[in-house]
């Protein structure tokens, strides 16, 4: 019996670890040959930083990074702060109101990227409005809002509505009601918000590559639209690997930490 | 009776607490067995290592002769009615009861037959094909049970199957519960920290504390008999005291001599004695083996339930000086501001157990403004020492508005009760008729501007004053000087009486020596 | 509550401008002959004809539903067992796993899918089980958490109760874990099959120039070939399938519950 269960428990943990073998061989995979001394993706002959080097003097690819983490910054913040508020009101609204609303709310999120996005380009190309990287924007948003609205909603309906009453009762106005209760209870919700938002506008592709101009490229479109391979995309991969798991680690951290130093201040007074 | 189980020392721990501490225990054929005790005895612990989802640390579970420690779940002839129930969301409730004769391949004829027996045994009937998700928490007990049933089982578990029933339906249940096992006729064992539903279903009881079995017997031997004092108290009501068994069928406790039917303990053996408050008569103050005063009244619906203090407590009076009206104004800021003059406890500022802020609630200092806003006392200066005397404080807002009183350092006098180890002190005080008649509690604000505390006087615990007793109407009170009394709880007895009788009332308590059991003191766990 | 409710109007202007009018106007494109101007529309059907009578479209669409379909099925069956090891483990491990499997959803899906044509540019393989590869790659952590957090919220005590009542961990697996998981697998499909079939970088960066699925048709139709008309009309029928199907999945699970 003992035998036949550790062989279970080999099993399964074997299984799991090829698991997430394959999901990171990719990942893996970019951050070796960032360092390769060839441009070759099948060997790898020997350690260079080259390709980094590279990256920073490849003036196209750089451009790529600083319009995608604009268009992000702004997408994020407009439509975490139009999203919340929204969210917020439509809590309180009449269900049919909410539910219509929300059918349409959740379009963006169900419809395939392309139909959006031929959707999106053919709004501007009817307006006559040139595509550009205020296009770019405007859609980043539109696609952004839904999921914020999806986090933070759910939150918001799991409150207690006697909270925000009791508040009422003891004297705060909605203003002051919405801002010392309300909101710092869905905050968690709001962060989370603005992360999913920052984090689908930073990876699009398929929208960005309809609605913007010729001239304004995202880090997406900017490989996809390399001609030839070229190494200093792992490089970035690297980079990008690296900032996007020491995000998640503090992200999924300071919960943590802030829970331990409250406790900790609470045992000392 | 043929025996059927027999727990062997069974000793279980989780993360290094032991729950069980070497349980030895009996089952036999038929009988309603309960496992009685408050959550964390380790009653739940003993029934899943006799289903057999949890293994035991050490000792042996005998079924039917036979050492089951190595036998699966799943191949015991044990069934369980879970706690929440635990009934498959995803089937309806005739393929919940199938699901065991199901697993054991049994013809599709048998089930139905067995299916449609164990529904008209729960009173189910024509519930075949309903969503269980959809059942009202009593019918989903049933279904519960049927499913358990249905396979035949010789012992079937109920832990605390009853829990989630409001209290009509608990009854109900319990009706219901003991009919069932009185028609299938095998042995039920029940988990339940509910004394009532122990003593009202079981042949037998096992109460459990702490990991051990504290006494095993019928529910009338345990009602009757507890042979010590948490069992007393764990069932029924019970007034317990400790007493002196001087001889066989003499024991002294309260003072006094009492003739018992107890016999067979050491001289002068330090016990527990029980009176419970239904074997108490409620007589004329002269014709009772004791006299006192009642407390207090509680309507159960059939009885009253009184507390009759038969000894009042350790008990201190102070002055209450009621002085006139004293607000001081500050034309320029228009703020007011009061305060009283206080007494201080010399030993209190000896051990520094007195702060700054302190003074401010022992003076009852107070500044409010034109719109009557409070305004915090900021400013606190005095010139106290720590030696008797006169002295004064001065408190005072932000904007410089500035209220005098004098403080009296004094050594007052406590009251110490060696008998009974409790000792009690209080500080006369000055308060305006104005702040009288506007407190909320009067009783706790009396205590707070008296700094009354009492505390046990072995151990320093801090003792409550139950009991704050004043003569003048909190609502008129006039200028003047008023004697307080605090006072700590004394000995009180409950009763259940279908007299009525009014608080204060001065009456007799008489009981006989069938009506009093005196038990050996439990000895303390190490 | 009115006051509240103010609150909402700026996002309803937004989709208003950016979600409804952008569907209605694929709509419109979808029914009209080109060429028209802003006041003249010619209604016709013709778009949606062209796209059912010719063979080769007829193909691109069951490919584009063919590989849709394998891949949900290879996501399924290596992400159950994953699934349910992992439901299986400590809860701090557990939440190691899930963190650990979101880790790659945050990165760029471009970078990644690249990094698997290098990857692949070492084997000589048919592009097809290359892009099927790289789908599979990209879907598989979705379908792993929806069946995981399904088998996760399951009452342990469920379990028990199934041992208790004779079944062994097999037959309580068969019968009670696996039917219990179904709507898991059900938001796993969603999440797996829908993106898959309008999928669109993937077969053009790992199935070459020449693989093509719906995704693609309709960028060919909207920036080569200069025909909204038609590219709307194949873009609304593939909205109508993945819209249908999504409310199909809902319906059977829906009846599933009340059954």
């Amino acid at each position: 019996m003992e035998k036949k269960k550790s062989f279970w428990n080999f099993f399964t943990s074997g299984y799991l670890i090829l698991v997430l073998l394959f999901i990171y061989l990719p990942i893996l995979y970019v951050m070796v040959f960032s360092f390769n001394d060839s441009k070759s993706m099948t060997s790898f002959e020997g350690f260079s930083l080259q390709w980094y080097e590279n990256m920073f003097n490849n003036r196209e690819m750089l451009e790529s990074i600083k319009t995608t983490v604009l268009v992000a910054v702004i997408a994020t913040v407009v439509s975490t702060v139009m999203g919340t508020v929204a969210a917020i009101g439509l809590s309180k609204a009449k269900r049919i109101v909410r539910s219509i609303v929300l059918e349409i709310n959740n379009l963006p999120v169900l419809n395939p990227d392309i139909v959006t996005a031929i959707s999106l380009m053919l709004l501007f190309l009817s307006l006559k409005i040139r595509r550009s990287l205020v296009t770019l924007t405007l859609s980043h948003i539109t696609f952004c809002i839904p999921y914020v609205i999806l986090t933070v909603l759910p939150k918001l309906r799991q409150l207690d509505d006697n909270v925000a009453e009791a508040a009422l009762d003891l004297g705060a106005t909605p203003w002051k009601a919405l801002t010392k209760v309300i909101i710092p209870q869905i905050y968690p919700a709001i962060f989370s918000g603005a992360l999913i938002a920052f984090s689908m506008s930073f990876d699009d592709f398929v929208i960005s590559f309809f609605t913007s101009g010729v001239d304004v490229q995202n880090i997406s479109m900017y490989v996809y639209s390399m001609k030839r391979f070229n190494p200093s995309v792992n490089a970035l991969s690297t980079l990008i690997v690296i900032v996007v798991t020491v995000i998640l680690i503090m992200a999924n951290l300071i919960p943590y930490l802030k829970d331990k130093k409250t406790n900790k201040g609470e045992q000392e007074t | 009776m043929r025996k059927l189980i027999e727990f062997r020392n069974i000793v279980k721990s989780f993360d290094g607490q032991v729950v069980l501490k070497g349980v030895n225990l009996n089952i036999y054929e038929n009988e309603f067995v309960t496992l009685l005790g408050p959550s964390g005895c380790g009653k739940t612990t003993l029934l899943r290592i006799l289903a057999g989802f949890l293994e035991q640390d050490e000792g042996t579970v005998i079924f039917d002769g036979q050492c089951i420690d190595k036998v699966p779940p799943y191949r015991r002839e044990i069934n369980t009615v879970f706690q929440r129930y635990a009934l498959f969301p995803h089937l309806n409730v005739y393929e919940n009861i199938a699901f065991g004769l199901r697993i054991k391949k049994t013809g599709e004829d048998i089930i139905n037959q067995k299916v449609s027996r164990m529904l008209s045994l729960v009173n189910l009937e024509g519930f075949e094909k309903r969503r269980v998700t959809k059942l009202s928490g009593g019918q989903q007990q049933r279904v519960a049970i049927a499913r358990a049933l249905v396979n035949e089982p010789n012992v079937l578990l109920l832990d605390e199957p009853l829990g989630a029933l409001d209290l009509k339906l608990r009854k109900e249940m319990q009706r219901e519960l003991k009919r069932i096992q009185q028609e299938v006729g095998i042995t039920f064992i029940f988990v339940t920290h509910d004394q009532e539903e122990a003593l009202t279903m079981s042949d037998k009881i096992v109460v459990m504390n702490a990991g051990e079995i504290e006494q095993i017997g019928t529910p009338l031997e345990i009602y009757n008999e507890p042979v010590n004092a948490y069992v007393a108290r764990f069932i029924g009501e019970s007034n317990i005291m400790d007493g002196i068994m001087k001889a066989d069928y003499r024991v002294r406790f309260d003072d006094k001599d009492f003739e018992c039917a107890d016999f067979g303990f050491k001289q002068n053996e330090q016990v527990d004695v029980l009176i419970r408050p239904e074997d108490i008569r409620i007589v004329k103050p002269k014709e009772g083996v004791m006299r006192g005063e009642v407390k207090s009244v509680i309507f159960k619906g059939v009885h009253y339930e009184l507390m009759v203090e038969t000894r009042t407590g350790t008990k201190k009076t102070v002055k209450m000086h009621v002085v006139t009206q004293h607000d001081l104004s500050n034309p320029q800021t228009g703020e007011k501001i009061s305060a009283n003059d206080f007494y201080v406890d010399l030993e209190d500022l000896e051990n520094n157990q007195i702060a700054d802020h302190d003074f401010v609630s022992i003076a009852n200092a107070q500044a409010w403004d034109e719109e009557d806003r409070d305004i915090s006392l900021t400013h606190i200066t005095h010139n106290i020492e720590k030696a008797p005397g006169e002295y004064s404080i001065t408190f005072g807002t932000d904007k410089g508005t500035e209220v005098t009183v004098k403080v009296y350092v004094i050594h007052p006098e406590y009251v110490e009760d060696a008998r009974h180890n409790i000792g009690i002190s209080a500080l006369d005080f000055f308060i305006t008729a104005d702040e009288i008649r506007d407190s909320m509690a009067i009783s706790t604000d009396l205590k707070t501007w008296a700094s009354a505390e009492a505390w046990n006087l072995q151990d320093d615990s801090s003792v409550e004053i139950t009991d704050v007793r004043f003569d003048f109407d909190p609502a008129e009170v006039k200028e003047g000087t008023y004697d307080i009394t605090f006072a700590t709880r004394g000995r009180e007895y409950k009763i259940e009486t279908t007299a009525h009788h009014e608080v204060g009332d001065k009456v007799g308590l008489d009981f006989g020596p069938e009506d009093i059991h005196v038990m050996h003191k439990e000895v303390a766990d190490v | 509550m009115k006051s509240f409710f103010r609150m909402t109007y700026p996002y309803i202007l937004w989709i208003g401008i950016f979600i409804v009018a952008p569907m209605l106007m694929i709509l419109l494109y979808a029914v009209t002959r080109s060429g028209n101007s802003t006041l003249t529309f010619q209604f016709t059907l013709d778009n949606f004809a062209k796209f059912f009578s010719d063979p080769d479209f007829m193909k691109v669409l069951w490919t584009s539903l063919r590989i849709a379909f394998i891949t949900t099925v290879f996501c399924i069956l290596i992400g159950y067992p994953a699934a349910l090891f992992i439901a299986n483990l400590s809860e701090r491990t557990q939440t190691l796993m899930v963190l650990l499997l979101t880790l790659p959803m945050w990165i760029n899906m471009l970078l990644k899918t690249y990094a698997w044509r290098g990857i692949l540019m070492n084997f000589d393989m048919e592009s097809e089980v290359k892009v099927f590869i790289g789908m599979v790659y990209d879907f598989l952590p979705y379908m792993i958490i929806q069946i995981h957090t399904a088998i996760a919220k399951l009452d342990r005590e469920l379990l028990t109760a199934s041992y208790d009542l004779g079944a062994n961990k097999w037959q309580s697996f068969l019968k009670v874990t696996l039917p219990l998981s179904v709507p898991g697998i059900i938001s796993g499909i969603t999440l797996v099959f829908l993106p898959a079939v309008s999928s669109f970088v993937i077969p053009k960066l790992l199935g070459g120039g020449n693989y093509v699925l719906i995704g693609n048709l309709i960028e060919k139709y909207f920036l080569v070939a200069g025909d909204w008309n038609f590219g709307s009309a194949i873009s609304l029928i593939m909205a109508l399938i993945i819209i249908g199907s999504m409310w199909l999945t809902k319906k059977i699970d829906r009846n599933a519950e009340e059954e």
